[in-house]
């Protein structure tokens, strides 16, 4: 065999390599196993051991259809968590390109498993703020003037889920389902200003800078992309099992059904890595030929 | 059988697609469809949910508690002077406006929600207690020969050029953490688009024909 020739591959047969691994995991479901890590674990504590029946959480959806894979399934799971255990979400959207569909879209698919659930009094949806930072900035003062209506332009006042909430200081934890730079003001303007825990589900490309915040305690929890995911769906299908049904739907896209065909794509990237590198150190060492 | 939406959605999926074989009429056909929709989708979003219930109807309802509104439709208004030639140079009062109002809201995010915290965080404790001992030294040696790489007013020769030499293994080795995870994110969202063409669109496809 040639190997120079492995070495001018086309790249449109490893684009080949690449869809056929993906699109067979996606029919034929494998079901690897999914280990947990401490971020995702940290930010699964948060709301298992430290928020009651009652509690608010504040739900921001930062991300747009763009990214949706990754962080749908991250919205699907903690709104899905913090339904099972009775706290009280109140949702709004600050990425401009899709964040209010996407948090109607997925409000609509969850409140849809937990009929007992009152639009108003268990969950909101303030809707679409533009000025991100500006609008974190004024909710630390008065929610109400920030989203005088929720996203069916009902005033506030007549809802009572919003009824005793003004400030940061009424609700217990924010989360931050974020694509780009919106999931770091939370951080570091909104945690660091006021006070109030930060969870922020990045999409992996803008993970790793977030370990700086959660390393220095600006954080309670991270879930990095698909990955962060997948394990925030195991720990909430652990502890509860009912939830299982759910995931187990076919045809339903999960994060842990997705970290299948991402294990088959890294593993056909790291064999034609391996073989690129050892075609390329042995034809190095093959002595040259005298011109 | 797939609704239209699905068709049209699957069809601008595979132009957006076939890129990756060459580039081609479809791609671009695509590439306009997304950035116009998205341009219109935004305007959209910003006329609804930002200008109407937050500057229109308090305008129009309660003009009294409201009057200072004004000010700001004003300066929103007067950016667009800029594409009249005589008067462009009002458009630059808004400008100021806002650019001030953005570095004083971020000068004190920087510091209070960055620089502080992120530099105590550094400040590491170097007694022996086991293991978190190497960590904190990693820490503290790889910030330090990351530092001093990107100073560069002495010349990176003798002891600041070996150390400058350590961060670049402590920058390659970032880079190759944040690179890993690209990998992750670009795959992701290839999964994502998969995922629709064979389970929203392939296999109700195939479901209506059998």
């Amino acid at each position: 065999m040639n190997l120079e020739r492995v070495m001018q591959v086309d790249r449109r047969i490893i684009y080949l390599f690449v869809a056929i691994g993906t699109i067979l995991p996606i029919i034929f479901v494998i079901g690897l196993p999914v280990s947990i890590t401490p971020p995702v674990q940290m930010a699964f504590d948060r709301i298992e051991n430290e928020l009651q029946t009652g509690d608010i959480v504040l739900m921001s959806f930062d991300y747009g259809p763009s990214s949706a894979p990754e962080n749908a399934p991250m919205a699907d799971a903690m709104l899905r968590h913090c339904f099972s255990k009775g706290i009280k979400v109140v949702v709004i959207a600050l990425y401009p390109l899709g964040g209010l569909s996407e948090a109607v879209n997925e409000l609509n698919k969850v409140t849809a498993e937990f009929p007992e659930l009152k639009y108003g009094v268990d969950y909101v949806n303030l809707g679409y703020k533009d000025g991100a930072q500006a609008a974190m900035k004024k909710m630390a003062e008065n929610i109400h003037e920030v989203f005088p209506t929720d996203v069916n332009g009902t005033p506030l006042d007549r809802l009572p889920i919003m009824k005793n909430i003004r400030t940061y200081r009424d609700m217990k934890l924010v989360v931050s389902l974020a694509t780009g730079i919106i999931g770091e003001w939370w951080a570091n303007l909104v945690n660091a200003q006021f006070g109030i825990p930060v969870i922020v589900g990045p999409t992996a490309v803008s993970a790793p800078k977030y370990y700086a915040y959660l390393e220095a305690k600006q954080m309670a929890g991270l879930l990095g992309g698909l990955k962060g995911a997948s394990e925030y769906e195991r720990l909430v299908v652990n502890r509860y099992p009912k939830l299982g049904e759910v995931y187990a739907t076919p045809g339903l896209y999960t994060a842990t059904k997705g970290m299948d065909v991402q294990s088959i794509v890294h593993l056909i990237m790291i064999a034609f890595i391996v073989l690129g590198n050892v075609v390329y150190f042995t034809t190095k060492r093959k002595p040259r030929k005298a011109s | 059988m797939p609704s239209l939406g699905t068709w049209l959605a699957a069809f601008f999926t595979l132009c957006m697609l076939s890129f990756l074989y060459k580039d081609n009429p479809f791609f671009r056909l695509a590439e306009s469809f997304f950035a116009g929709l998205s341009l219109g989708y935004y305007i959209g979003i910003v006329m609804n949910q930002t200008l109407k219930p937050n500057l229109v109807l308090p305008l129009i309802q309660d003009f009294h508690a409201n009057w200072n509104l004004v000010f700001a439709a004003g300066l929103g208004v007067i950016l667009y002077f800029r594409y009249v030639k005589r008067v462009a140079w009002v458009s630059r009062w808004a400008l100021a406006v806002y650019v001030g109002y953005y570095v004083g809201v971020n000068m004190m995010q920087k510091l209070h929600g960055e620089v502080i915290p992120q530099i105590g965080n550094t400040m590491l404790s170097l007694r022996y207690s086991g293991v978190d001992t190497l960590s904190n030294l990693v820490m503290v040696v790889g910030v330090l020969a990351v530092l001093i790489y990107f100073y560069f007013s002495a010349e990176h020769k003798g002891v600041v050029g070996g150390v400058s030499r350590i961060g670049i293994w402590f920058l390659m080795i970032s880079f190759g953490a944040a690179f890993g995870y690209t990998v992750m994110g670009r795959v992701s969202l290839l999964i994502g688009r998969m995922v629709f063409l064979v389970n929203e669109w392939a296999r109700p496809l195939i479901g209506s024909i059998t």
